[in-house]
């Protein structure tokens, strides 16, 4: 219909520039229209009312428009419109067809297998057509294209899809080849969950559009899928985890099912979970790490009567628990009971050592929790190396003025570098009222804080969880978010409050203050910042929790626990271990690498860094690791998981002299499992890919235009071509509107 | 009209119910707020002044634990003059928010025991606890309340006080406080006490009462090795801190008495 009304595709218009090809310049085009509106108006002016045949003024005008855009139409004409646009020489480029080859393209759809129906299309006419204007030459996509060049070598049995591989492996040949464009016929379906930006960088480089054939149903009838389970790389031991389960239904909207997570066979936590009518939904598990260790955790959820497969009901993740412990430093300015009741919340946890300096007297400092006795014994820490040992700091009632200039910007030094946990508490001489108002607590903490003293009250109030409080793993108390905020809301009254001010913006407000006369203020507000995170818990009463509940009550406990935990679970150590990708399917390359800082947490050069890599049938292989040139104090190293199965990758780094420390990293390799997922046609990842490009998407009924369309690139060998506009169908049948129009108008108000 | 009429009809209703709310909210905190500062008549003292801060609120109020005993008022031995003078040490002393006037406080008055972790008690070697505050003071332990008693001496005193006390816990065990227990180096470092004598001592000479001869620091200890109890006994601390503006009373046994106080209370704020 397109080409019937403007003659040429609608890529002619895309791609192309608009020029006019008449010789006179475009200002007297310009003048010309603007006089003949003019000279049309003054006619219409003429018969204005009061005159003979005079016109009502909107109907005037209505006349005055159409004549004057049919004048304005013709004029434009005599100047010759056209669309300059390159298209590809015949005959001279290379067109290059990649199909995907992988066993998703072996499941059965309505009209037999997604192949069958990529070569029944090519077949059926769409190859002639490209190799009467092309070159074609064909690849098949699994782990990377290979050329093929029959379409009876496809197979639909390459164990794994790259499509990103795939299509570098392509633009690669497009180095030496005239390559023109590239189509590839795919249900989307990749291991490695996308296409990266390299990639398509490396495609807009070579200005190669990728035009996209989607096979496979875009949905299926009835269907329950596992699409993602996210678990934390690594979690401290006893801690309460969060899972981040993805569900994918269809045609099960409103059904019951039941997520459960294991560990050999014994299960940690499970959940009912109602689902939704909504193509994919995010639930979240609780469970708890338990002691330390590598352990295999097996998700899944139930299977449902009359779904199409139930393999894709379940997935392995490996964990990491860290043995700890955390250490975080808590300074008191003065003797009060919330320092007892943190202090004694904290007390069994073995994965915290809590180690406090309290001001007893004027020149008197009580420390608990050293390691030594030399330890905080000169007070508060004056050299990095001191501080950065603890993983979180901790704030109470202690004026800022307390710590020197160099100390203070050591503290900012310990979130931002370090990557450690800093959390304010208030108290009479905390926040506003210690003087936090200040560079560079104010830009440290989470809060504006007000500008006003006097901001702490010894008056009791209620604390309530916020949305994100319910949800929040610092919060948590009852599995059930509800159930979680109804619990906060019968907890005892907090014995003090301090107006911490306003929530900065990129900040989460967990818990609020319900304060007479003042509304609600905030409580507890956490933030990251650089490589750590900060909070403000705005009261130094909540030990009434403990005091003013039943013996045996650990709500209290809790909550502390899991606010320091969160402090300082996740403070980076001198060496942070990570890998490219810690799910691979069917293709076992990776990458490691390992952020290696010193003492000071700067980063270190000059150090041995190897990994040890235990593989699952227990064999062992040390890699070294060499330093990134690109990134001081990054090590990489190329590697490839042989079998599947979980590994473990202890990364240490040393120096001949000193030892920087150790971090441990699991990954998996699973073979044969990822082609269970994802059964369904990912027609945004194929839409992505062709929009990113500057191709286009087509579904299989549409793909036989593509010959056509694709000789409008600018990619290959191609030349100008200039295409006049004036005699599109669709002028003459604009031509023909407006005068009808005015026509039909003066008739239908008796001018005529 | 009509709407007007609904709203004006509705409006004693709505407002009604807010009231309600807020009464309900305020009646919350009130319920759970700690009682207000109350004096009573003492055994010794009647309208002993009020300083004029005595409407401050502070993070630790001296609380005396107004327990049934023996004897009519026993509870109020040396008060308030004591608990005042010791609330004035703390401030001088240390850096606690001491609040200058104590707090007597019943186990009889709902859970207001709980909003005070420190509890003082006096002449306990004349108490009888009721069943209620037996139970009352063994929930307030275990929930991390500090429980600090002085001045009772001798056997037979001794006696009356653990009938009492075994009450509170059956099964746990009064014990000697080893000198290299926390609470005895918390701000000053105790290792040479002796026994400090009330103000018996100005017309006796003797340190000691009955047969009270040697002066014992003891507790009773939680699951963890935390003190939750520090039993005084054949000493009278409160007398020290009561006489320590009189000039016949000698320095030492104040000096003393406040120390043990200071070390008690900061143990109790950190353990």
């Amino acid at each position: 219909m397109f080409e019937l009304l403007f003659k040429y595709p609608p890529d002619v218009f895309t791609r192309g520039a608009f020029m006019l090809l008449g010789s006179w310049p475009v200002w007297v085009l310009t003048a010309l229209i603007v006089a003949a509106a003019i000279g049309l108006g003054w006619l219409l002016w003429s018969r204005r009312p009061g005159r003979p045949g005079a016109l009502q003024l909107g109907r005037a005008s209505i006349l005055w428009l159409l004549q004057t855009a049919l004048v304005a139409l013709l004029l434009l004409l005599l100047w010759q419109p056209a669309m300059s646009v390159s298209t590809l020489k015949p005959q001279q480029n290379v067109v290059a067809v990649v199909i995907d080859d992988s066993s998703s393209m072996a499941v059965a759809d309505a009209n037999g297998t997604r192949k069958d129906a990529a070569i029944a299309l090519l077949r059926g006419g769409l190859l002639d057509s490209l190799q009467k204007r092309f070159v074609v030459r064909l690849y098949r996509a699994g782990a990377e294209a290979t050329r093929i060049d029959k379409l009876d070598q496809l197979t639909a049995r390459q164990p794994a899809t790259h499509l990103g591989e795939s299509l570098k492996t392509v633009a690669a040949d497009s180095a030496t080849l005239p390559i023109g464009a590239l189509i590839l016929l795919s249900d989307g379906a990749d291991n490695t969950g996308g296409i990266d930006r390299g990639t398509v960088a490396q495609l807009r480089e070579h200005r190669l559009p990728v035009n996209t054939i989607g096979f496979g149903r875009e949905q299926m009838d009835k269907d329950i899928e596992l699409a993602n389970a996210d678990l934390p790389v690594r979690t401290l031991a006893n801690s309460r985890m969060e899972a981040l389960v993805t569900i994918r239904q269809h045609g099960f909207g409103g059904s019951h099912t039941r997520i459960t997570v294991r560990d050999a066979g014994k299960t940690l936590a499970s959940r009912d979970v109602v689902l939704r009518d909504a193509p994919s939904q995010t639930e979240t598990v609780l469970l708890d790490a338990g002691h330390e260790g590598v352990r295999d955790l097996r998700i899944s959820i139930d299977t449902l009567k009359g779904e199409e497969s139930s393999a894709n009901n379940q997935v392995t993740r490996v964990l990491y628990v860290d043995p700890g412990p955390r250490r975080v430093l808590y300074v008191e300015g003065e003797p009060r009971w919330e320092f007892k009741f943190i202090r004694r919340a904290v007390e069994d946890d073995k994965q915290l050592q809590l180690v406090s300096m309290l001001r007893t007297t004027q020149n008197k400092i009580y420390r608990q929790g050293v390691s030594s006795p030399e330890e905080l014994q000169d007070g508060f820490p004056t050299k990095p190396e001191d501080l950065f040992a603890y993983q979180g700091l901790i704030l109470g009632s202690v004026e800022a003025a307390y710590f020197s200039p160099a100390q203070q910007e050591m503290i900012r030094q310990f979130v931002d570098r370090r990557g450690g946990g800093l959390l304010f508490l208030g108290g009479r001489a905390s926040l506003a009222d210690g003087g936090y108002k200040q560079e560079p607590f104010d830009d440290l903490l989470p809060v504006i804080l007000p500008s006003s003293k006097s901001t702490f009250v010894r008056n009791m109030v209620e604390a309530d969880l916020t949305a994100s409080g319910k949800d929040s793993l610092i919060c948590r108390i009852e599995e059930d978010p509800d159930a979680n905020a109804d619990r906060w809301s019968r907890f005892p009254l907090l014995a003090n409050y301090q107006d911490a001010g306003n929530v900065k913006p990129g900040a989460v407000e967990l818990a609020q203050m319900d304060v007479p006369g003042h509304g609600k203020l905030p409580l507890l507000v956490t933030q990251n910042y650089g490589r750590g995170r900060t909070a403000v818990f705005a009261t130094g009463g909540s030990w009434r929790w403990k005091m003013q509940q039943p013996v045996g009550d650990t709500s209290q406990q809790t909550v502390w626990r899991q606010m320091i935990r969160w402090l300082s679970a996740d403070t980076p150590a001198q060496v942070v271990a990570s890998v490219s990708q810690r799910l691979l399917e069917d293709d076992g390359h990776l990458q490691l690498r390992a952020d290696v800082r010193d003492a000071n947490y700067l980063p270190a050069c000059n150090v041995d860094v190897e990994a040890r890599i235990v593989a699952p049938d227990g064999s062992i292989e040390t890699v070294p690791l060499k330093a990134d040139n690109q990134h001081s104090g990054m090590y990489l190293a190329d590697w490839n998981a042989p079998k599947d199965g979980s590994y473990i990758a202890e990364i240490t780094a040393t120096r001949p002299d000193q030892n920087l420390g150790r971090d441990v990293i699991t990954f998996r390799r699973e073979d044969g499992i990822a082609e269970n997922f994802g059964r369904t046609q990912n027609r945004e990842l194929l839409e992505k890919l062709a929009q990113a490009t500057g191709g286009t998407y087509y579904k299989p009924s549409a793909a036989r235009r593509l010959g056509n369309d694709i000789s409008y690139s600018e990619a290959g060998i191609s030349m100008r071509e200039t295409k006049d506009l004036w005699n599109m169908p669709v002028v003459f049948l604009a031509i023909l509107l407006l005068r009808a129009a005015e026509w039909l108008l003066r008739r239908k108000w008796g001018f005529v | 009209m009509r709407f007007r009429n609904v709203v004006l009809a509705a409006l004693p209703t709505v407002l009604l119910f807010f009231f309600a709310l807020h009464a309900s909210v305020k009646s919350q905190q009130q319920e759970q707020a700690p009682r207000p500062f109350r004096e009573y008549p003492g055994v010794e003292y009647e309208n002993f002044p009020i300083p004029p801060d005595a409407g401050r609120q502070a993070e630790w109020v001296f609380a005396r634990f107004m327990y049934r005993g023996i004897r009519y008022k026993n509870w109020t031995i040396d008060y308030p003059r004591s608990d005042r003078h010791f609330a004035e040490a703390v401030r001088r002393l240390t850096r606690v928010d001491a609040r200058s006037v104590e707090q007597p406080v019943a186990a009889e008055d709902g859970d207001d025991i709980y909003n005070w972790p420190w509890l003082y008690a006096v002449e306990v070697g004349h108490w009888d606890l009721t069943d209620l505050e037996a139970a009352k003071l063994r929930d307030y332990l275990l929930r991390g309340g500090f429980f600090m008693c002085d001045d009772f001496h001798g056997s037979w005193e001794w006696e009356v006080f653990t009938a009492s006390m075994k009450r509170v816990f059956p099964d746990r065990p009064i014990v000697d406080i080893p000198d290299n227990d926390p609470i005895f180096h918390t701000v000053y470092d105790l290792d040479d006490r002796y026994q400090v004598p009330g103000a018996q001592y100005l017309y006796t000479g003797r340190t000691y009462e009955k047969d009270g001869y040697e002066a014992r620091w003891r507790g009773i200890y939680d699951d963890k090795g935390r003190l939750m109890v520090a039993i005084c006994h054949n000493m009278d601390l409160g007398d020290s801190w009561e006489h320590a503006d009189e000039p016949e009373y000698p320095e030492k046994y104040s000096a003393l008495g406040f120390r043990i106080g200071v070390n008690y209370l900061v143990y109790a704020m950190t353990h």
